[in-house]
């Protein structure tokens, strides 16, 4: 990598209302991302419930090649290590989830660790006697990230020891966390139905900048709201069944006017979301044995005002996305340049009906899956943007919309929905951890 | 209408992976009862369409929808052409269900050419076939992937 040559040149890659098309293009670039965005900001890992027992263990990468993972210790409490034997270097596990058995074993040369990433043996120890190596010396341990904490069930690390902790750096943006949360009559969610893994090969930015880009739907998925409505228009009008499924497509064809309505609100560190007062999800049916445990849980009028939280989608930059009105969430897992992995989890709410979760799944297939009818039409723009872009006949991609609009609160920005905000405090956030800028 | 001779199970697998290698979704959709669904699973073994996520789980709604969506013009992944060519083979008869529908256990191959790339899906079929008056009907078909937990890249036809 030119180093030198690239770090003169990020200053310009970002203003105010336009970025560098190299920021989507350049391999050095992309390393960089990892290095200074993925590499220091927190990164979402797991949801506890994934690993409710003692010994249970979750894997990924946390960036686009440092393996991680995420285990319940014997005292119950979570760790996450990396995921290599601190003796040769070798990954210890391999299974996307598991459960190990008495302490971790690397398959190489046998040396275990235990729940917490402590040494517990080598074989053959005498040979290290008198040689300088020390058994107690802490390097000798699978390492702990640098740092790593939870909010409401929800893991999240950090590779970098200087970033502020978690719920500073979550700021507003943890409100989402809440209402997610209290959209369960016990409080408290839990990860259900297994993941979809989808493939992009595109740059990871496209997809959080498209996330609360409401000038799209209208356009990239007219055929599947047009295919819906002329299908449905032949059926019978109280044919419950189909209700359901228009529920969830139809509002992808909403108005201009209505997703300007629903606002979008940024926060520091590149977080923002769409909606709070209304969004596409704000017309949803309740489901009456759902409504029915809810109040007995927290009454009416706190019910409601749950149900009022009404965002769209909510981004924690740069690695994780959620619905809290569905009950889903989407995380990022960077690849390469031109490539990343999307991971699309659903949540039960604990305390409700089996046909909440239903409905959560059922979105997830019909939005999020690589073989539904909404996914592979955002992924196809993504890709024409990775193409087109290789054009040198500008070297702009522009976000102008509504700048200058923005109202400047004291601990977030708010503005109208179709506005570019989404997309310029990502980009804050971008030359905050490119170039050191201040947060705040 | 009259086939003669009567189809077999495995001329009307072949018809409809036809259908599908030509993506003709009108005349395939036709190959299901009007409850009939279609199932591909997101992991081995999964117990049931419902509780867990799928890459597909289609019933007639849905696929009325797709086939609509299928020949939009302004659906953007559409705009590539796809291709696929189906090769169905080790096809052995598994016992009826509760209600009497013929079980029929298949492997199959899929080579799919789209967007400048060509992909292959392996894994097996289950169908769970009628017999009607003017031949089979589909109540269910299941598509096991090899690989269901797999990152897939966009799937836009059937299977």
């Amino acid at each position: 990598m030119n180093t030198p040559a690239i770090e003169a040149s990020l200053d310009q890659l970002v203003e105010a209302t336009r970025v560098n098309r190299q920021v989507y293009l350049d391999p050095d670039i992309f390393d960089l991302e990892m290095e200074r965005i993925w590499g220091k900001a927190w990164i979402f890992i797991g949801h506890e419930s994934q690993i409710p027992l003692s010994g249970d263990y979750f894997t990924t990468n946390i960036d686009h090649k440092t393996p991680v993972l995420m285990v319940r210790g014997k005292d119950h409490k979570i760790h996450v290590l990396h995921n290599r034997c601190a003796h040769k270097g070798a990954k210890i596990v391999t299974a996307r989830s598991g459960k190990i058995a008495g302490a971790f074993r690397c398959p190489y040369h046998g040396w275990t660790f235990k729940h917490n990433g402590n040494l517990l043996k080598i074989p053959n120890e005498s040979g290290y006697e008198n040689t300088g190596f020390d058994l107690n010396d802490s390097c000798n341990n699978l390492q702990p990230l640098a740092q790593f904490d939870s909010y409401r069930g929800f893991v999240f690390a950090s590779l970098s020891d200087q970033t502020p902790d978690l719920k500073t750096w979550l700021g507003g943006a943890i409100d989402c966390f809440d209402n997610l949360c209290d959209r369960a009559p016990e409080g408290e969610v839990e990860v259900a139905g297994g993941v979809l893994r989808y493939e992009h090969d595109c740059n990871w930015k496209f997809i959080i900048e498209n996330l609360n880009d409401t000038m799209h739907p209208m356009i990239v998925h007219q055929s599947v709201v047009q295919s819906a409505e002329a299908y449905i228009s032949t059926l019978d009008a109280d044919a419950a069944k189909q209700k359901q499924e228009a529920e969830i497509l139809l509002p992808f064809g909403a108005s201009y006017e209505n997703f300007e309505d629903s606002g979008i609100t940024g926060f520091p560190y590149g977080h923002h979301y769409d909606g709070g007062k209304t969004s596409i999800h704000a017309n949803y049916s309740v489901m009456p044995e759902y409504h029915k445990a809810m109040i007995d849980r927290y009454g009416e009028q706190r019910t409601q005002g749950i149900y009022a939280f009404n965002t769209h989608n909510t981004l924690l930059y740069p690695s994780l996305t959620i619905k809290c009105a569905i009950q889903n969430i989407r995380v990022i897992r960077p690849v390469a340049v031109n490539k990343f992995i999307v991971e699309t989890w659903s949540f039960r709410l604990k305390g409700a009906p089996d046909e909440m979760l239903q409905r959560t799944l059922l979105y997830s297939r019909l939005i999020n899956s690589s073989a539904s009818m909404v996914g592979p039409d955002d992924l196809e723009v993504y890709r024409r943007l990775q193409e087109g872009l290789a054009s040198n006949s500008s070297q702009w991609v522009e976000m102008h919309r509504q700048f200058g609009r923005d109202q400047q609160l004291e601990d977030r920005v708010t503005g109208g929905g179709t506005s570019d905000l989404d997309v310029r405090t990502q980009y804050k956030a971008w030359r905050h951890y490119m170039l050191g800028e201040a947060m705040l | 209408m009259n086939q003669s001779p009567v189809e077999t199970v495995e001329e009307f697998l072949y018809r409809e992976a036809t259908y599908l290698d030509q993506a003709d979704l009108e005349s395939w959709i036709q190959l299901f009862t009007e409850d009939g669904t279609y199932w591909m699973p997101a992991m081995h073994e999964q117990p049931d369409p419902m509780n867990h996520i799928s890459h597909i789980y289609d019933d007639r709604v849905l696929m009325e929808i797709r086939k609509r969506n299928f020949i939009h013009p302004r659906a953007p992944s559409l705009q590539s052409p796809v291709q696929s060519s189906h090769l169905i083979a080790n096809i052995r008869e598994e016992g009826t269900t509760t209600i009497g529908e013929r079980i029929i256990h298949s492997n199959f191959h899929i080579v799919m050419w789209y967007r400048e790339e060509q992909r292959v899906f392996a894994g097996t079929y289950q169908h769970h076939l009628q017999s009607t008056a003017s031949g089979f009907l589909i109540k269910h078909k299941k598509v096991q992937l090899i690989n269901p937990e797999a990152a897939q890249k966009s799937i836009i036809i059937y299977l």
